[in-house]
């Protein structure tokens, strides 16, 4: 699967971070960066939650 | 005879607004969706059918999250109450003043104050936490950020409360208040940059307005929504933290012991007591949500503090437990429509939990006032006796 991000939609209040801090972090200017967008096995349980948490319902995960 | 899906309460009575969770609970166990002819709405009751309307503005449009036609009216052409497209832009001007990363700057100055004022009170052994408290924190903290004093900030509290009061029904509660947000919009409608203090984030409004980085007179419309949607729920949510930690005090020493907790027990403190009892959507076709249908055209209301407990996706809901930690509770909405002052909140939030755990020792909650209130649910009163220093 994918992670994918709406830009525009990201407000950067990191709970998706705190989820799933091996995929993605946010940056020095508080943007949003997804380091692992391709997920499988146990990454596809952390992208998940990290799904779940964004308030503004900026990630979703897609088929790769 | 009610069908099944039906009830005839009025989810307005000042009993149910006062003690809203029994009348939640059996809604809940009724259907995900109840119809209330007497509000001439349906309410949304279980937390997946409220969770999947929010994340759904096509369906359950924000033109009507008011229950009444003039509120509705009024608040045409903001990011509250339009959809995507135009909300997209909208919320983008709305928010990036309030964005985690814009906010950063003012943590230092707000942990301080937050402090310093419980510091104060702790001292003293004995306060009313309202107005003391829950009220002057967020009050001065929103003053600073807009960059407003003298009879502005007097009013504040009372522009606020009407500013919410007015999303209800056409009640008497509403129509009282009417005239009183209307004082809020009329200064919001005529405040200028030279109003506002040098370096705030008001004044900054103001700027972008003039540099064309937003829509000429949008600068107001911001200013209004910050001051309608950050008082009234920001006191709220501060009453029921030391409400809470007073009734459940093995919970308070949880954070003492270990400050970590603190985003979790005020995730708890918006799930156990939601701040805000209703908000409203339009249904724009007829949708069918486990088994009921809502037709189209049909105003909807979102019940956050029922799907807060909803059994089918919290366990044990009706007990104040801050470690289950629930980062998904509803209280903020959720999508492109969620609270965007919610990393304010939880700033100011955050910091008054951690002075609290720094500065008391324990407290106890020796009486307590609500009243009714069509959209936000707080204490009146809430007095602390027997508060030990740490």
């Amino acid at each position: 699967m994918r992670i994918e991000l709406d830009r525009p939609r990201c407000e950067g209040h990191g709970l998706c971070e705190e989820a799933a801090p091996q995929l993605m972090h946010l940056d020095d200017d508080g943007e949003l960066v997804i380091d692992v967008p391709e997920v499988d096995g146990p990454d596809l349980d952390a992208a998940r939650s990290a799904v779940r948490v964004c308030p503004v319902a900026a990630l979703r995960l897609a088929a790769a | 005879m009610t069908a099944p899906t039906e009830s005839d309460i009025d989810i307005w009575d000042d009993r149910i607004l006062v003690d809203p969770y029994p009348t939640y609970a059996s809604l809940r166990e009724q259907a995900a969706v109840v119809h209330l002819p007497k509000n001439d709405l349906y309410v949304l009751t279980r937390y997946d059918a409220i969770r999947d309307a929010l994340g759904d503005p096509e369906t359950f449009s924000s033109t009507s999250i008011g229950f009444n036609l003039m509120v509705n009216e009024a608040l045409q052409g903001t990011s509250l109450a339009s959809d995507p497209p135009t909300h997209t832009q909208l919320r983008a001007t709305l928010s990036q003043n309030l964005t985690p990363r814009a906010l950063r700057g003012l943590k230092v100055t707000i942990d301080e104050k937050a402090d310093k004022l419980v510091a104060e009170l702790a001292a003293s052994g004995s306060f009313e936490a309202i107005d003391a408290l829950a009220r002057a924190f967020p009050i001065e903290i929103v003053a600073d950020l807009i960059g407003f004093s003298g009879h502005v900030k007097d009013n504040m509290l009372r522009w606020g409360q009407a500013a919410m009061q007015v999303i209800g029904p056409l009640n008497q509660r509403t129509q009282e208040s009417f005239p009183i947000a209307g004082e809020l919009y009329g200064w919001c409608s005529s405040v200028t940059a030279d109003d506002l203090a040098p370096g705030s984030i008001g004044r900054g409004i103001f700027d972008a307005e003039t540099r064309g980085d937003i829509p000429q007179g949008s600068a107001g419309h911001i200013i209004h929504q910050y001051l309608g949607a950050g008082v009234d729920t920001t006191i709220a949510s501060i009453g029921n933290i030391v409400a809470l930690f007073g009734r459940h005090p093995e919970q308070f020493e949880l954070v003492r012991e270990n400050p970590d907790l603190v985003p979790a027990a005020f995730a708890e403190v918006l799930r156990y007591w939601a701040p805000v009892h209703i908000w409203g959507r339009k249904a724009t076709r007829d949708v069918e949500i486990d088994g009921v249908t809502i037709p189209a055209g049909a105003q909807v209301g979102i019940l956050f503090g029922a799907g807060n407990r909803d059994p089918r996706h919290y366990g044990n809901p009706d007990s104040f437990d801050i470690i289950r930690n629930p980062v998904d509770h509803l209280s903020f909405g959720y999508g492109p429509h969620g609270c965007a002052g919610q990393g304010l909140a939880k700033l100011e939030a955050h910091a008054i939990i951690e002075a609290l755990a720094r500065r008391v020792k324990s407290l106890t909650v020796s009486g307590e006032l609500r009243e009714p209130s069509n959209i936000t649910r707080s204490f009146e009163k809430l007095n602390l006796e027997k508060v030990v220093s740490a």
